[in-house]
């Protein structure tokens, strides 16, 4: 059965990644999974690394491996705001390995607790979840 | 004396100079285009994150205090980033970055503060290695196209140095972008960041009328305060980004300035060649012509 369509769009820094309407977005926040349907109470959120799925109809699903960002929804219309987002066939796996092991590099030289850990720790968690994207293991 | 054949090689090798200086200033044009569209693109997205973080910071009542805000007590350690080209042949556009940021060092230097480098662009990062400055950070290969994770990575970097007390004060160093004839050299303060550029309306702000409308009932997934905590560095990862794209936009209208006035140059140098083969071809006339007569009488 169709449901109700609302509008969507999708910015990252490098411009509009995606818009228009679906009848549900699959994502994830830092507190857990999330679907959005159409009118959706307000909410803003912050987004963690996963693959974005966008429902246009039931079978008909665009599929991105998003990065960090901010989800906000406000008189049913969804705003992504994400640092990236991939088509996953334009990943390049081999690419993602180096970043990820470029990360894992730095978690191992940073001192416990600094900041520097942190964001390594930051980046180890995006690549693996994209690295997971890319070969097709949906996360 | 030189011949005709000479001056002949010469106007073609110029000829040929002046084709690849005009191949050059078209390339850098169309580049100069697609850089000035991703500034463009920039804007939505930066303004959509200052609506956001307005709106995060008026349900929290206040900005936590978060160490990138924080202000040390002595600034012993100056951090400097300058952002240049991988690539030379753009007039000025990498020179006067390196000069801009070993000025700033020998001032910071003179006022009893160490100074730690960083650089974005093989030209920079040659140029300082030469120089015998040690790099704490050096970031190549991307300055044709920069992407969003290439500024993100240097942020990173940066804000990491500055929460872990390495260093005490940031400042990037690039090429401002105003029209494709006109670039200046931009240093701004990234950290220890203003909570006053966080709140204030940016330029990019159009008002769209998309503010939401009953901002009391939004919920907020988790916290306010903890989603400030991860906006508020986007700022840094953004600032950077733009110091990135300007410099890429101002690179390639310095190559196209500079590779005109190359063209200019050689077609200025063909004329003058082109004279001068006149003039060689004539005296050489005038040569024969001279032998013919003195020929002529010498039989009379």
């Amino acid at each position: 059965m169709a449901r109700t369509k609302f509008p969507v769009e999708i910015l990252s820094p490098e411009g509009e990644v995606w818009s228009g309407e679906v009848e549900m977005v699959s994502t994830r926040t830092t507190v857990g999974s999330i679907g959005l349907l159409a009118n959706h109470e307000p909410v803003l959120a912050m987004l963690d690394p996963v693959e974005l799925r966008l429902y246009e109809t039931e079978s008909d699903v665009r599929r991105f491996a998003q990065g960090e960002g901010y989800l906000q929804v406000a008189g049913n219309r969804a705003l992504l705001l994400v640092e990236e987002a991939h088509a996953p066939e334009d990943l390049d796996a081999g690419d993602l390995r180096e970043r990820l092991r470029r990360a894992e590099q730095e978690l191992e030289s940073a001192e416990e607790g600094s900041e520097a850990a942190r964001t390594a720790a930051r980046d180890k968690r995006r690549w693996e979840t994209f690295i997971a994207i890319a070969e097709g293991g949906a996360s | 004396m030189q011949t005709q054949r000479d001056v002949k090689d010469r106007i073609a090798s110029v000829k040929n100079v002046q084709k690849i200086t005009r191949a050059m200033e078209m390339v850098a044009a169309a580049r100069l285009r697609r850089a000035e569209q991703r500034i463009e693109s920039l804007r939505p997205y930066a303004g959509a994150i200052r609506r956001m973080t307005r709106q995060a910071a008026q349900a929290a009542e206040n900005i936590p205090n978060l160490p990138i805000l924080e202000e040390h007590e002595h600034v012993r350690t100056v951090a400097l980033h300058l952002v240049t080209g991988d690539r030379g042949l753009a007039g000025a556009f990498n020179s006067q970055i390196l000069r801009a940021g070993l000025r700033a060092a020998a001032d910071h230097e003179a006022e009893g503060r160490q100074v730690v480098f960083y650089a974005s662009g093989r030209r920079g990062v040659s140029s300082l290695a030469f120089r015998g400055k040690e790099l704490a950070g050096r970031y190549v290969g991307f300055t044709d196209r920069p992407g969003y994770a290439d500024a993100r990575e240097i942020a990173e970097a940066l804000m990491s140095a500055y929460v872990d007390e390495k260093v005490d004060e940031v400042e990037i160093f690039y090429n401002g972008y105003i029209s494709p004839l006109r670039q200046e050299v931009r240093r701004e303060t990234l950290l220890p960041l203003q909570q006053a550029t966080i709140l204030e309306a940016g330029d990019e702000e159009e008002d769209d009328g998309e503010r939401p409308e009953h901002q009391a009932l939004v919920e907020y997934e988790p916290g306010p305060e903890e989603i400030l905590r991860r906006l508020v560095p986007d700022y840094v990862e953004i600032s950077v980004f733009r110091a990135l794209l300007e410099s890429t936009a101002s690179e390639h209208g310095a190559r196209m300035t500079a590779m005109r006035s190359a063209s200019d140059n050689a077609g200025e140098l063909i004329e003058d060649l082109t004279l001068e083969m006149n003039r060689a071809r004539q005296a050489e006339i005038t040569q024969e012509i001279m032998e013919v007569v003195a020929g002529a009488e010498a039989q009379a």
